[in-house]
């Protein structure tokens, strides 16, 4: 039942590609295992169309302002003329409102739900890329130097993945919060940006351990092969081995557990702004709309359906990619 | 095998340990203000600023208090508030800020409402999801095994939330099809209990069971081309007695073990569908707490949810170590 990182390098562990050097691997065709890989993805049409679909997404939040611009609306305007008493949007769609307005405020639709595409991509590829640098950090120094650094990291990592991730996600929001001088005395601009930057540290800190363990795993197989051998018996530097000869093989579950986690943290960002304790305003962000909408579902369902579009949508497609990639490294995992 | 459990024991208490630890330091340590907190902005004085520190020994060294803390969850302790001592029992989690009630009393009026709904999901998501992945695993490769397949990878992309929002909105409120989830003490009214709840079962155990029947298909698919089943075969038992009493038994190994870790992460994951279903369980009282910065109560939470997690996962690991010797040696 639990919702984010910790599930996400599940079925990484086997990746044949990994486990073999890179050069061995590539003698049959003269291809890297990684363009072997991008090859039988390019052939995968459910991989391709999702491809596409990320995409379309990441221009419509690169582009949000020039959206917004052609639709000749702002997000943070209010229209309180275009709302009744009770705060009911007294019209739908319109030329000057693509998707209506929003109840009680009149804050344009439109322009709110490509501004909202923001905020969960930057916070899923920032925690995406931490949560791979440190795992990546990690796991290759526990496994490889061994002993009692190894001892430290696997207790930490053990320690990271028993931890309830909801609930200290959740936590740590008024600590921070507090630390900044609590809620009272924060301005909505600084307790959203608190709150940004909240998320992507809680989602990259519960997100490395897993890839970390996956990594040493691999390391402590490939640090005992021939090569890795010769590299360190000809005085090869241990960063050199470390980033040179033993990296590159880490390129399939590196690759998995990254496309893995995307959606996971697109999912948890929506997930706990709806909570609210995630993103607040004035950053528009899909979770929130969705759980103001739930008020107005009868009455003005497209107010609920377009926020609630937007992440299915966008999970769905870097799910079912992240998917595609991992049969892709690893033919076995293939139905 | 005392050896693998005291050693599996041992780094078991060294994660509790140190949770309580990072929690608290978190909590009490690090800048925050929970004296600031309960007084209020408005019409704090300085005078009951201080009081109200001096009552929660605030003003104390930190490693004193955090003795007193830890003290309160083995033997209790005593708050004296105004010349007022009040006594909490023994696993003591301090007073909630809000309401001055005892956490540990909040928290236990919670619990039957997270364990009510994570039993009926328990059986549901095993029973669901090890028959749907058995009866894939046994078909591989036909076109049913590969709608299945397909089915429950696309159910289980859609962020959960979802799925449960939409029900709870479209099936229960709108065309109520479904009973309104909701929760009455099973004391009460048994009846009334199980409607409450049965929307939220069906909700996670059709939803959660996807990645079971994955799992259970990968693990029956690798037992079936075992040896022990060919065996089977060749002295002529039933298809139906090899795959149900022969394979699943073996198949079923590592299923079990991630379903004991998935229902102890349950308990502190349970809060969208708390939240969703309007049932008030434990999630939903760390988001009520979460406004009034009540952080004895979230304090407390956080500390009961990773002991569970942390206990599950050492049973979890000695229930393995029992079936799978091999375990032990790594």
């Amino acid at each position: 039942m639990t919702i984010g990182p910790p599930d996400t390098t599940v079925g990484v562990e086997e990746h044949p590609a990994s486990a073999e050097p890179a050069r061995a691997a590539s003698v049959a065709h003269g291809k890297s295992p990684t363009r072997i890989a991008m090859d039988r993805l390019r052939k995968d049409k459910v991989a391709v169309t999702c491809a596409v679909i990320v995409v379309l997404f990441i221009l419509v939040a690169v582009f949000a302002p020039l959206l917004a611009k052609l639709e000749g609306q702002d997000y943070s305007a209010f229209h309180t003329d275009l709302v009744d008493e009770f705060g009911f949007p007294l019209q739908g769609p319109t030329a000057a409102h693509w998707f209506g307005v929003e109840p009680k405020t009149g804050r344009d639709n439109f322009a709110r739900w490509v501004y909202g595409a923001r905020p969960s991509l930057i916070v899923a590829f920032t925690a995406t890329l931490f949560g791979t640098v440190v795992g990546v950090t990690m796991g290759l120094l526990a496994g490889f130097l061994g002993g009692w650094v190894d001892r430290v990291i696997s207790w930490v990592i053990d320690f990271v993945l028993s931890l309830p991730y909801l609930l200290f996600a959740i936590a740590m929001v008024p600590i921070v919060e507090s630390w900044r001088g609590g809620s009272f005395n924060l301005s909505p601009e600084e307790q959203a940006s608190t709150r940004f930057y909240v998320l992507i540290f809680v989602l990259s800190f519960f997100g490395w351990a897993g890839l970390a363990r996956i990594i040493r795993g691999e390391v402590l197989s490939l640090r005992e092969r021939e090569f890795v051998l010769a590299a360190k018996a000809i005085g090869v530097p241990t960063r050199q081995v470390l980033f040179k000869e033993l990296l590159p093989n880490l390129v399939a579950p590196i690759v998995i557990s990254a496309s893995l986690s995307l959606p996971a943290y697109v999912t948890a960002e929506a997930g706990l702004s709806f909570l609210g304790v995630g993103l607040v305003e004035p950053i528009p962000s899909w979770g929130q709309t969705i759980a103001v909408a739930t008020n107005w579902f009868k009455a003005y369902p497209l107010f609920l359906w377009l926020p609630v579009i937007g992440i299915t949508l966008l999970v769905l497609a870097l799910a079912l990619l992240g998917d595609a990639v991992r049969d892709a490294f690893d033919p076995k995992t293939r139905r | 095998m005392i050896y693998f459990v005291a050693r599996r024991l041992i780094s078991a208490l060294s994660v509790v340990l140190v949770t309580l630890i990072a929690t608290f330091a978190l909590f009490f340590i690090a800048p925050t203000d929970p004296a600031g907190a309960i007084c209020g902005e408005r019409n704090c004085t300085q005078q009951r600023y201080n009081e109200i520190k001096q009552n929660l020994h605030l003003d104390k060294p930190k490693v004193q208090q955090f003795a007193e803390y830890t003290a309160g969850i083995f033997a209790g302790r005593d708050f004296t508030t105004s010349g007022v001592t009040r006594h909490c029992g023994a696993p003591c989690l301090g007073f909630s800020f809000k309401n001055d009630r005892p956490v540990t009393e909040m928290l236990t009026s919670r619990i039957p409402v997270t364990v009510s709904l994570v039993a009926g999901y328990a059986v549901l998501v095993l029973t669901i999801g090890v028959l749907v992945g058995s009866l894939a695993a046994k078909r591989r490769g036909t076109m049913g095994d590969r709608v299945l397949m397909s089915s429950t990878l696309v159910i289980s992309s859609v962020p959960y939330y979802i799925v449960a929002l939409m029900i709870s909105l479209y099936l229960t409120v709108l065309y109520p099809i479904l009973p309104r989830g909701g929760w009455t003490p099973p004391s009460e009214n048994i009846g009334k209990w199980a409607a409450g709840l049965v929307t939220p079962w069906l909700v996670l155990g059709i939803y959660f069971c996807t990645s079971y029947a994955r799992y259970s298909r990968g693990s029956m698919v690798e037992t079936l081309s075992e040896d022990f089943i060919r065996t089977a075969r060749a002295k002529g038992l039933s298809d139906r007695k090899v795959t149900y009493k022969h394979a699943l038994r073996a198949g079923l190994i590592p299923v079990i073990t991630i379903f004991g870790l998935d229902v102890a992460a349950s308990l502190a994951g349970a809060i969208f569908t708390e939240r969703i279903f309007d049932l008030p369980g434990l999630g939903v009282l760390v988001l009520d707490s979460l406004n009034s910065y009540d952080l004895p109560v979230i304090m407390g939470t956080v500390l009961v949810a990773s002991v569970v997690v942390v206990t599950m996962n050492f049973l979890v690991d000695i229930a393995y170590s029992l079936v799978d010797p091999r375990v032990r040696l790594s």
